[in-house]
């Protein structure tokens, strides 16, 4: 049995281990205990607090998989940034096309330039995705990064209108970002994991220090750090068509340090907010999982907020049957309501374990 | 050996120079037809008069040339012409004339302890209006050490530009040659220009020379380019000249004009600036009257630059062969003749 739930200080241990494994590691999640035992800390605060402005607030969530002697044990984590640029500017480089022509010479050419934005500061960000190498392409995987969804479609006031999502960028196969070596290095004269570390633990206010402060042409990149830019890393591939699936577009910018793709989306346009619908529940002890298709459910708890993948089992009257080990999960009984969005089969993914 | 205006007879000189420079003198093309017009249109300014209203914001171009009168004036006239110079009053007046400045942007970052400056290249329109000096060309049969032709054909701008001081703006430029690779190829356009302008270096060298520069405000990065992201060779050419023009450099520096952070946009080649009353040879120039004597023969080297002070159209200018005293100058009948004045002409001189 999987379920999503927001993470609390006890996670500690779990998340550690899961910024350590995160493949690339990831900025936004780094292997810091200090600053991982803060975030569960604010979550769990931000949970409990009325919210009716997006702030500073980061939701942690993690995924427990609990096997059949009950025994639970934290697989995977996932966590939104309430507004990007709440404490300090959220960075990104925003790719911009210059048409340079001349009569002249009877040229017209597009030139591509990356300028520094901050326009995505005033946006959600979905971030620090981390899930264990043995639940990677199943069920568990999009549940984990959808159930978040679930949980923005319940509180709007504390999201912004837009969600993003940075993809990390390619790196070759030593590791290295080419994007990276063409552009970040000449002005932060250090490695890239250096910064990353840094920005991720520390305030990233050096950002604003050290960069140039007009745009970069990309023609004057390296042919590998151009390549890079809007780039996937190949482990996330899937990510980004799945959120690609669920209503997530390519946006104009990409990440200040390795070029890596940012999607982005109008709140309201994602398959979890306007797909959803309440059902009252039902609880039956027999539901056929094979024949329905699945649907991740949500309670409308908050600080008690828990996600599920499970049949999406519609009475005629609309009721959504519940098998009781489920209704268990969800903290829901009969007659209560529960929020349901269907999940696209995908040929590739097994069910959850 | 005498400087004088260029005249429309001297068009088949001219064009042969042309031929001559060939492709890395970009403001003479092999074009007759440009070269006549460039004729007309420097005749127009040397004869404008000194109370002519346009003449304090003209971009008028003074073109001269270096006439050999020891040739034989049966020779066709383009065997007398030895070489050429010219002053444009004005740059970037009829288009813009572009350049990058070399400027610094700090970066600081307690966190990173970085404490630094990178050079960044501003585009730049900052000359506009200033004057140049440019086409300084000496055919070969003509550079014969001791003879000081090349020396001429540089100062008598300076006396020019003193003498006739109203023409002339505040401020003075000259663009140096940038630095090229053993296989003539520019680093600096090769990281730089040629991602922008879809043309080889010589065309686009070719179409500003011929004044046709607006596809360089239309095809040119606009906004500032950090060098730290240029390749090491082309950094190696900022402000860096071409190894042939650095006798050039070395003349203009001696006058006072000094690299100050701009350099071309093509070829990363310095451009050297001063404010022109503070040029060495137009501060230390003097006015002499002349002394025509059929005695002064001795010693007969060229130490004295002599410019004549009447209209502008009739401007001479050559080396007289003595050093002037007492506000006199003894010029030789011939080198009177050169210069076409007669005893008590008033003279501007510049001695070494």
């Amino acid at each position: 049995m999987l379920v999503v739930r927001p993470g609390t200080p006890g996670d500690l241990d779990a998340l550690m281990a899961l910024a350590a494994n995160a493949v690339p590691q990831l900025t936004n999640l780094p292997a810091h205990r200090d600053r991982l035992a803060e975030r569960l800390a604010g979550s769990v605060a931000a949970l409990e607090r009325t919210i009716d402005t997006p702030g500073e607030e980061i939701y942690v969530f993690v995924l427990e998989a609990t096997d059949d002697q009950g025994r639970a044990a934290i697989v995977g984590t996932a966590s939104i940034r309430a507004r990007a640029g709440a404490k300090e500017a959220y960075y990104t480089w925003r790719r911009e096309t210059l048409i340079h022509a001349s009569q002249q010479l009877d040229v017209r050419r597009p030139v591509s330039i990356l300028s520094l934005s901050h326009e995505l500061s005033e946006a959600s960000l979905l971030c620090a995705f981390s899930l264990d190498a043995r639940y990677r392409a199943t069920t568990g995987e999009r549940l984990l990064r959808r159930a978040r969804l679930l949980f923005v479609a319940q509180h709007p006031e504390r999201f912004m209108p837009t969600i993003a999502v940075a993809m990390p960028g390619h790196l070759d196969d030593a590791g290295t970002s080419p994007f990276w070596e063409s552009v970040g290095r000449h002005f932060f004269v250090r490695d890239f994991a250096d910064i990353n570390e840094m920005a991720g633990i520390y305030s990233k206010s050096f950002i604003a220090e050290v960069m140039p402060p007009f745009p970069l042409y990309e023609p004057l990149l390296t042919e590998t750090g151009r390549q890079a830019i809007g780039s996937t890393h190949s482990a996330h591939f899937a990510a980004a068509a799945d959120l690609r699936d669920e209503g997530f577009a390519d946006s104009r910018h990409v990440d200040l340090f390795d070029g890596g793709l940012l999607l982005e989306a109008p709140f309201k346009q994602l398959h979890s907010v306007h797909g959803n619908r309440w059902h009252p529940v039902r609880i039956l002890d027999e539901v056929a999982r094979d024949l329905r298709d699945t649907a991740l459910l949500a309670n409308q708890n908050t600080t008690a907020f828990r996600c599920i993948a499970a049949p999406h089992a519609l009475s005629s009257t609309g009721q959504l049957m519940l098998s009781p080990a489920d209704a268990a999960t969800l903290d829901l009984d009969t007659g209560r309501a529960v929020l349901a969005v269907t999940l696209p089969r995908l040929g590739h993914e097994t069910a959850p374990c | 050996m005498l400087i004088r205006p260029i005249e429309e007879r001297d068009l088949d000189a001219l064009h042969a120079i042309a031929i001559e420079t060939g492709e890395g003198f970009t403001s003479l093309p092999d074009n007759r037809e440009f070269l006549a017009e460039h004729i007309a249109a420097t005749r127009a300014a040397f004869e404008k008069t000194e109370d002519h209203p346009s003449l304090k914001d003209a971009p008028d171009l003074y073109f001269f040339v270096l006439e050999d009168d020891s040739v034989d004036t049966d020779a066709s006239a383009a065997d007398r012409i030895a070489g050429c110079c010219a002053i444009e009053a004005r740059v970037g007046l009829d288009v813009p004339f572009y350049n990058y400045r070399v400027g610094r942007l700090a970066q600081a970052s307690k966190q990173l302890d970085l404490n630094r400056v990178i050079d960044t290249l501003f585009l730049s329109s900052d000359h506009t209006g200033d004057a140049e000096v440019c086409s300084l060309y000496l055919r070969p049969d003509w550079r014969v050490s001791g003879q000081r032709n090349g020396t001429l054909l540089s100062r008598v701008r300076w006396l020019f530009m003193a003498i006739y001081r109203a023409r002339f703006p505040d401020r003075v430029l000259a663009e140096m040659r940038g630095r090229f690779d053993d296989a003539d190829v520019n680093p600096f356009w090769q990281s730089l220009g040629q991602h922008f302008f879809p043309i080889d270096f010589g065309d686009a060298d070719r179409l500003t020379g011929l004044g046709q520069k607006s596809f360089i405000g239309e095809l040119m990065p606009r906004y500032p380019i950090c060098t730290a992201m240029l390749p090491q060779a082309a950094r190696d050419c900022l402000g860096q000249v071409h190894e042939q023009t650095q006798p050039a450099l070395a003349m203009l520096n001696a006058q006072g004009l000094r690299y100050e952070g701009y350099i071309d946009i093509f070829d990363a080649g310095p451009t050297v600036e001063a404010y022109l009353n503070d040029v060495k040879a137009v501060r230390d120039s003097i006015e002499v009257v002349a002394v025509v004597d059929a005695q002064a023969v001795d010693p007969g080297s060229p130490v004295t630059l002599a410019a004549t002070m009447g209209t502008c159209a009739s401007f001479r200018s050559a080396w007289v062969g003595r050093l002037p005293a007492h506000g006199e100058l003894a010029v030789h009948p011939d080198e009177a003749a050169r210069l076409g004045i007669v005893d008590g002409a008033r003279l501007r001189v510049l001695c070494d």
